[in-house]
């Protein structure tokens, strides 16, 4: 599987944000785009989701094994996202929470998918609680097996990052964009470190290989 | 005990002119219904039980009706370029009242009204259709008003909270994550945004539905006869010349409201049997089911154009003073109706100077409590604010018919404006309340360290920032009291009449222009008490 973002340009009026920007990412693959606040991450990752919103416009190609993600809505892209807030809904326990995007079939498959979740990440028995008594990890836990549980096929998320500070001495933002295509259930949550460094259309990106 | 004291100061003349009115009516009707005799009275009556499911269907009906198109609506036009105007038009649509509307809508759907001879022109009818549209007898055109009536209103509320800025951050958060995991716009609204909405409306949602299954003013306009709904029986009993029969009627009022609470208890019973069925809904799978913006878009064009006509139909209504059937336009214009308004303006002064009046009073009780009673306190008043609404205006205005009995205030000016107030100040305290409570406290630091005292920071800082909300509060508070029939003609007892009490006499049967007179100034006055609100709230340039 191949996640070819080709061409991206990205404008809020007639201000160019991202120009011709071009990456691919093979399965497996993480990768990271780093660069200052306002450059533009927060905005591909909406691009790439489909929910990027006026006065932002974007054009360009985003195409997942061969399909051109571009003209399809949001909703049928699969494309997985975790946001800086964990956006739990707080009408739903933490075990619903998790069911919200699993994909319809049988209730029992999707509650031992469930269960095996809270078991990953450490929160048996917090199937019926609401999330609002959860710690702000644990919260971060929920949202990443939930994103992770609608079996995305590519998996986008903003983390915070201490500032940083770029080889041209550009003081960096403290966001970062990763990418990771074909993302796995549950073993795409791991530590990296950048193995290659490349700049490409104002980012500054590296890649990794998952595991 | 400073604070004690400045907390009673508070609540005292709050007590003596809103709350004490309001007790003694409760009182007044519970010990009414003490008479025996008036219960065994009410239980003969042959219209009872065809009343009670008259009027407990079509408020139900009415309220599911409106709630579904509202949700239907909002949901099709949040965040797109319509969304925007859609909470103003709603507002302008707000003023006008219940009444005037059904008289307008009456002659436009009656089988000699203006749609039958629209169609009639075409189809070359000779007379008009034999069909039954108003006063049916299943409440039908009831159930319509109330739904076009209601409709704007839930979606004045609705996008009223969606327009605060920490829930537009959080639901568009939520849109976004719900996409993300699979699910399509209509999905989100019916899974994430409707379950977390529909809490916060609670409260306006049971004010619309007992509203609904005790109105009397609409239901003598456009409602059924044979049997009438039963806040329309008691209405009638509440009215008679004999003391017995009032009784009865009182007896009815309390039935009525106590019906009211079985049904909320039936509601509350049936939401916890089908939760299981709800919540497994809520987590079944994504649906990429759409947000229905065309037919959500023709909803509010169909809202729109109703309201327009309902408008335009009063206007020429009201002068034109020949207007036989199939004429799709008056053969004889005159402002005769208008003369004969001017002429007698009586109505029209006791409306103003009651509205007026009682908006001043509620403003400045409303300050006054916000000033000095702890925020804490504000539950309380809110409750029995949230009671006063949500109890039929009936069972409110005949127990304090039977109080102010005892204390002659029956057939006064000050008994009529105690009892407008009522409802008024209510609804001034709940506008009031949000905007007054979130005035940020550094504001007044900042002003003492500059020189000012107290007094000047309130009239020149306070003041002046409140005064958006405050003029929203004043122009909600001269629409209600405007609207208000079921307590001015009780209180008044034929004594003192108002724009409400005209309109309903000539609409079951006097002149049809000077009903169309009444029904337009109805409207007009909160009309303008809006308009004037929004350009004091407007920011100078």
């Amino acid at each position: 599987m191949t996640l070819l973002l080709e061409n991206i340009s990205l404008t809020i009026g007639d201000v160019l944000l991202v120009k011709s920007f071009t990456i691919s990412i093979e399965a497996g693959e993480i990768v990271t785009l780093m660069g200052p606040s306002g450059c533009g991450k927060s905005s591909l990752l909406a691009y790439i989701a489909g929910d990027l919103s006026p006065p932002m416009y974007g054009n360009g190609h985003v195409t997942l094994d061969g399909v051109d993600l571009v003209y399809l809505p949001a909703e049928q892209r699969h494309v997985g996202r975790l946001f800086q807030d964990d956006l739990l809904f707080p009408h739903l326990t933490v075990g619903e929470n998790l069911l919200f995007g699993v994909p319809r079939g049988s209730l029992s498959k999707r509650q031992h998918l469930v269960s095996e979740a809270l078991a990953s990440a450490q929160l048996e028995g917090f199937e019926d609680r609401d999330p609002g008594t959860l710690s702000s990890g644990q919260r971060a836990r929920v949202a990443l097996f939930r994103a992770l549980m609608a079996k995305p096929k590519p998996c986008c998320w903003m983390s915070r990052s201490p500032s940083l500070t770029l080889s041209s001495g550009i003081r960096c933002g403290t966001m970062s964009l990763r990418i990771c295509a074909n993302a796995k259930f549950p073993h795409c949550w791991s530590p990296m470190t950048a193995k290659t460094h490349r700049r490409a259309g104002g980012f500054s990106a590296s890649a990794t290989r998952g595991t | 005990m400073k604070n004690f004291l400045n907390s009673f100061a508070g609540f005292l003349p709050l007590g003596i002119l809103w709350l004490s009115p309001l007790a003694a009516g409760l009182v007044a009707v519970l010990y009414g219904a003490l008479d025996e005799a008036a219960w065994l009275a009410l239980f003969g009556h042959p219209q009872l039980w065809p009343g009670l499911a008259l009027s407990m269907g079509t408020g139900t009906l009415s309220l599911i009706i409106s709630a579904l198109l509202a949700f239907w609506i909002v949901a099709g036009l949040y965040g797109g370029k319509l969304w925007p105007g859609t909470s103003g038009l709603m507002g302008g649509f707000l003023s006008l009242p219940h009444l005037a509307f059904a008289i307008g809508l009456g002659f436009l759907i009656t089988p000699s009204g203006l749609l039958a001879r629209v169609i009639g022109s075409v189809a070359a009818w000779a007379a008009p259709p034999q069909w039954v549209t108003t006063q049916d007898p299943y409440g039908f055109s009831l159930v319509t008003v109330l739904v076009l009536k209601e409709v704007p209103f839930l979606i004045w509320l609705i996008s009223a909270h969606l327009a605060r800025p920490e829930v537009t951050q959080m639901l568009n958060g939520h849109f976004r994550v719900s996409q993300s995991l699979g699910h399509g716009g209509a999905s989100v609204w019916l899974r994430v945004f409707i379950p977390q909405i529909l809490p916060r409306l609670k409260w306006p949602l049971l004010i619309v539905w007992f509203y609904g299954a005790s109105v009397v003013d609409v239901a003598l306009a456009i409602g059924p006869t044979q049997p009438p709904p039963l806040a329309v029986i008691i209405w009638s009993d509440l009215n008679n010349a004999d003391p017995a029969v009032n009784a009865r009627g009182t007896a009815g009022a309390l039935f009525l409201t106590a019906a009211l609470g079985c049904l909320v208890l039936l509601f509350m019973f049936l939401k916890r049997a089908t939760l299981p069925s709800i919540w497994r809904f809520f987590t079944r799978g994504p649906s990429r089911r759409r947000t229905p913006r065309i037919t959500s878009g023709a909803l509010l064009l169909f809202f729109c154009a109703v309201y327009a006509l309902v408008f335009a139909i009063l206007c020429v209504m009201s002068i034109g003073t020949l207007w036989p059937y199939p004429d799709l336009f008056p053969s004889e214009l005159r402002f005769s109706a208008w003369a004969q308004f001017l002429m007698s303006p009586a109505p029209l002064l006791n409306s103003l100077s009651l509205a007026v009046a009682s908006t001043l009073a509620a403003l400045a009780l409303a300050v006054f409590w916000l000033e000095t009673v702890p925020e804490k306190l504000d539950a309380v008043l809110l409750a029995c604010g949230i009671a006063a609404l949500a109890l039929p205006s009936l069972l409110i205005a005949d127990g304090q018919y039977l109080a102010f009995l005892r204390l002659g205030l029956n057939g006064t000016w000050l008994g009529v404006f105690l009892a407008h107030l009522t409802p008024v100040f209510a609804y001034v305290f709940i506008v009031l309340k949000g905007p007054y409570r979130a005035f940020d406290p550094r504001y007044r630091a900042v002003a003492l360290g500059l020189n000012a005292d107290n007094y000047r920071f309130w009239s020149v800082v306070k003041l002046a920032m409140m005064k958006p909300a405050l003029a929203a509060a004043a122009a909600v508070g001269i629409g209600v009291s405007i609207a208000q029939y079921v307590p001015t003609q009780l209180i008044a007892s034929g004594r003192l009449t108002t724009l409400p009490i005209e309109a309903v006499t000539l609409a079951s049967g006097g002149s049809r222009p000077l009903m169309a007179v009444f029904a337009l100034m109805l409207a007009v006055i909160p009309a303008f008490a809006f308009i004037i609100a929004s350009r004091l709230g407007r920011k100078p340039l």
